[in-house]
């Protein structure tokens, strides 16, 4: 009994740290949906490009992933400025929301550029690359906690609430919200729809990149182009709607709640991390039937 | 009783059919290298077909269909390596276990509009992928090999069969009552609701007919390939290229998917020779522009642009 | 036999919002009945309960005595009973005649005959005034064409009872009275009984026997359109509290 106590221990803080990372993943996701009302479907493939990023910087210039994520929020942050002239532009523009077909043309459209990217980076980089960074680790009671996923989970929710005060306490964060709730009276505002758009979007690029630095402390078996996207886009798409989308600190209570489902459950089914995972991805269903605004009110 | 003349079918169905029928006739003597070219071809349109009853027809789009072509596959290679029954009767079994799944799945995925149907549908997929993993009848990571003869022709006749069928499903459906009330639920579901159309059970129905065939086509694909294996089975290349065949072909439409699979299927048999993943860069890149420039596809912007082709093609 | 619609102590509340607060009322086939209050009255909240589009949270609604409330939207249609949508809602893909050949082919006398349902839906355009309009795609419609495109949508289903929402708002004065001749024509000539949801007050009071009047979620008055403009709770109601203590 005090064996499985312990594990419960060891497993609750694991899935508290994996939980804060998977938020800010999902987070990414979180403001490119509130802002666009739109998913990337190809968010998994930028959660890679990320990683991809942080694994170059620590190749190169021995960068630690904690110290690649302001390299990789600034890319991103272009990337997404790009990435919404290329796909939402057309389709925002000049609209008071995203329509039904708008919709359609984004899944579709967002689904092509991840096959791209997934297959780009399936050539270029064929077997899967890792980052040796291991911090060390403590052993409190009969929790062993390891400093690298100790750091990113703090680096990981001061990211949320970073974004969190920026679209709270700045006037281009109002402008981007106002733009969120209704697309016209923005520009009643007097403020340009198509600069705050292009920067929310490239906010949440900035944020999802960034996670996926923070992400490769998790991927002891490397980066691997054909699993990150089929996993980890899903993964943020369920914890988005578990914490309600355009909720900013939904992203984390999703986040956690998907940790703690992973790896708490897996105690509980008898050790398969596998049927855990799916258990946590199929929380989406009851969710949406149930609480279609998520868990947060 | 109504006269069925040839010509009220149409053209299109007509040269569909045409074009399935000289297949079958000259499919004994092909050369072995063109035929299993042509098997691909049919299995890869079988799939286009099976999700255009769905994402085709109602605009609900399936982003994990790969999940009733992998269902198809593992009946298949249950039914063959387990219970030893015919390759066909095991492609009959994940046929009919897909279309129960999708029964059950569907009436529960079904009421989410948009984007959360379409995550709903790639999740489910993850999940079940995550649950072949620990089911070791199914072999768990390990997978299936089939111990099956080398049967081109049996292939062939099968996949066309389950083609042909498809086609003709399509047909009933774009060309009769259904398909007003489809195009109604693809047009305004809450509005063709207030007028009398059932959208929960058409919805429901055409998501099991399209589970149905995508589970049949995944048989074939299998016990031609002999045996299954989960990470692949359950890969999201499947569920994307039997979407990019239809929208590249033309959501919807009856030729639409025969179009996208000759195209896709092609391309990736051409651009697998100059570097292997490259195909997929390609047919990547053609699912962007289209869908960002043509939305209706090849066949939707034939007939828009070329008004003669209007009454050839549908 | 004519049909007889009748809700009775109908409520229906979302969150907190007590939207409709024991409302009854009473339509047979052949009759018009008016639905006036001002904004946020609860009358198309009302329409929607009847028309299955929401349940009602207590109280019956039944169609010749039998209960019809709580059914789905499509049974209701195929109970005779359907609806317009206050900002019209074509099927924007298709065209005038195809539009109501879905109500035609789904409605209460299912037409399984495709070229039957065209030929209906043709003479339905007619009717309400878009003969001419039959090939033109919906999305090309004026607002004006989109409302009666509902309103041939709903007598194609082949209901009896019409629920029908604000049909004759933001039109012009000569659009309106057009209308106005157009639906009091044709509803003498099809005895439909019809439901009819307004803002428009001289319109109501011209096509209806009989009006009831909605505040606040609650029936405030009913009876015939000249006894209702006389009331002093709808005067109030109206144009505020000091018109309704003024002397007459």
């Amino acid at each position: 009994m005090a064996d499985f106590a312990a594990l419960f221990l060891a497993d609750l803080v694991l899935g508290l740290l994996l939980g804060c990372v998977l938020a800010v993943i999902a987070h990414g996701l979180n403001i490119i949906w509130g802002v666009a009302k739109v998913v990337n479907i190809a968010h998994g493939e930028f959660i890679m490009l990320g990683a991809y990023g942080a694994y170059f910087l620590y190749l190169y210039a021995g960068f630690n992933p904690l110290l690649s994520v302001p390299i990789d929020a600034a890319i991103g942050l272009a990337v997404g400025v790009g990435f919404y002239f290329g796909f939402l532009h057309r389709e925002l523009r000049g609209k008071e929301s995203m329509g039904l077909q708008s919709e359609l043309v984004t899944l579709v459209s967002t689904f092509g550029l991840s096959l791209v990217i997934v297959n780009v980076a399936q050539s270029i980089w064929e077997h899967p690359v890792g980052i040796l960074w291991s911090p060390g680790s403590a052993q409190i009671g009969p929790v062993l906690v390891p400093f690298g996923g100790l750091y990113v989970a703090v680096v990981s929710v001061a990211l949320i609430a970073l974004t969190d005060l920026f679209l709270t306490r700045t006037y281009l964060g109002n402008a981007i919200r106002a733009y969120t709730q209704d697309i016209p009276a923005t520009q009643l505002m007097g403020i340009n729809p198509t600069f705050v758009a292009a920067v929310g979007i490239g906010m949440g690029f900035s944020v999802t990149m960034a996670g996926g630095a923070l992400l490769t402390v998790w991927l002891p078996t490397g980066i691997d182009p054909t699993r990150i996207g089929i996993l980890y886009a899903p993964i943020s798409f369920v914890i988005v709607v578990l914490g309600g989308p355009g909720k900013m600190w939904g992203s984390l209570v999703g986040g956690l709640t998907i940790g703690l489902i992973i790896n708490v459950g897996q105690l509980f089914l008898g050790g398969s991390i596998a049927l855990a995972t799916a258990v946590a991805v199929l929380t989406l269903i009851p969710i949406l039937l149930f609480r279609p605004e998520g868990i947060l009110r | 009783m109504r006269r069925l003349s040839l010509r009220a079918l149409g053209p299109t169905l007509l040269g569909i059919l045409a074009f399935l029928g000289v297949l079958a006739a000259v499919a004994g003597w092909m050369p072995l290298v063109l035929l299993t070219l042509v098997i691909n071809l049919l299995i890869f349109a079988a799939l286009a077909y099976s999700i255009n009853f769905i994402t085709g027809l109602t605009g609900y789009v399936s982003f994990g269909h790969v999940l009733f072509m992998a269902v198809g596959g593992y009946g298949l290679a249950y039914g063959v390596g387990t219970l030893h029954w015919h390759p066909v009767a095991g492609v009959a079994l994940g046929a009919l276990v897909s279309l129960a799944l999708a029964l059950g799945i569907g009436a529960v995925t079904l009421r989410f509009r948009g984007v959360y149907f379409a995550i709903a549908s790639q999740v489910t997929a993850l999940a079940g992928f995550y649950i072949v993993l620990e089911i070791q009848e199914l072999g768990g990571g390990q997978g299936i090999v089939l111990n099956v003869g080398f049967e081109p022709i049996a292939w062939f006749y099968t996949i066309w069969v389950i083609l042909a069928i498809e086609v003709g499903i399509t047909y009933w459906i774009t060309h009769g009552r259904l398909g007003y009330g489809i195009r109604s639920i693809r047009a305004d579901e809450d509005a063709a609701k207030t007028v009398g159309v059932h959208a929960a059970a058409l919805k429901l129905v055409l998501f099991a007919i399209s589970g149905l065939f995508a589970g049949a086509a995944g048989g074939v694909y299998y016990w031609q390939g002999s045996g299954i294996f989960p990470n692949e089975a359950f890969s999201l290349t499947f569920s994307l290229i039997m979407l990019a065949m239809i929208v590249i072909g033309g959501m919807g439409t009856l030729l639409g998917p025969l179009f996208g699979a000759v195209a896709v299927y092609l391309s990736s048999q051409y651009f697998l020779t100059v570097l292997i993943g490259f195909e997929f860069v390609i047919i990547g890149v053609l699912v962007v522009v289209i869908a960002l420039f043509l939305p209706e596809g090849i066949v939707g912007t034939l007939r828009k642009y070329v008004p003669e082709l209007r009454g050839l093609i549908e | 036999m004519k049909r007889t619609l009748a809700v009775s102590n109908v409520h229906k509340s979302f969150g907190g919002v007590r939207a409709v607060r024991g409302v009854s009322l009473a339509l047979e086939e052949g009759h018009v009945l008016g639905l006036i209050g001002p904004n946020g009255s609860g009358k198309t909240t009302l329409l929607n309960l009847i028309a299955g589009v929401a349940k009602p949270s207590k109280g019956e609604i039944t169609l010749d005595g039998r209960r019809i409330d709580g059914l789905a939207p499509h049974r209701i249609v195929a109970a005779g009973i359907a609806k317009t949508h206050q900002i019209p809602r074509p099927f924007l893909s298709m065209t005038g005649r195809e539009n109501v050949a879905v109500a035609a082919l789904y409605g209460s006398n299912k037409t399984r005959d495709l070229p039957e349902a065209m030929e209906t839906a043709g003479r339905v355009l007619g009717l309400v005034g878009l003969a001419g309009k039959e090939d033109v795609a919906s999305s090309n419609l004026t607002v004006q064409q989109r409302k009666r495109l509902e309103f041939a949508r709903v007598l194609a289903t082949g209901a009896r009872i019409l629920l029908l929402d604000e049909i004759f708002a933001g039109l012009s004065p000569d659009e309106l009275r057009d209308a106005v001749a157009l639906f009091a024509r044709l509803q003498g000539e099809l005895g439909f009984g019809a439901l009819v949801v307004e803002h428009v007050m001289r319109a109501v009071l011209t096509v209806s026997q009989h009006v009831v009047v909605m505040e606040e979620g609650s029936k405030i008055a009913e009876g015939t359109p000249q006894e209702v403009v006389q009331n002093p709770a709808v005067i109030e109601a109206y144009l505020g509290p000091e018109a309704g203590r003024a002397p007459p």
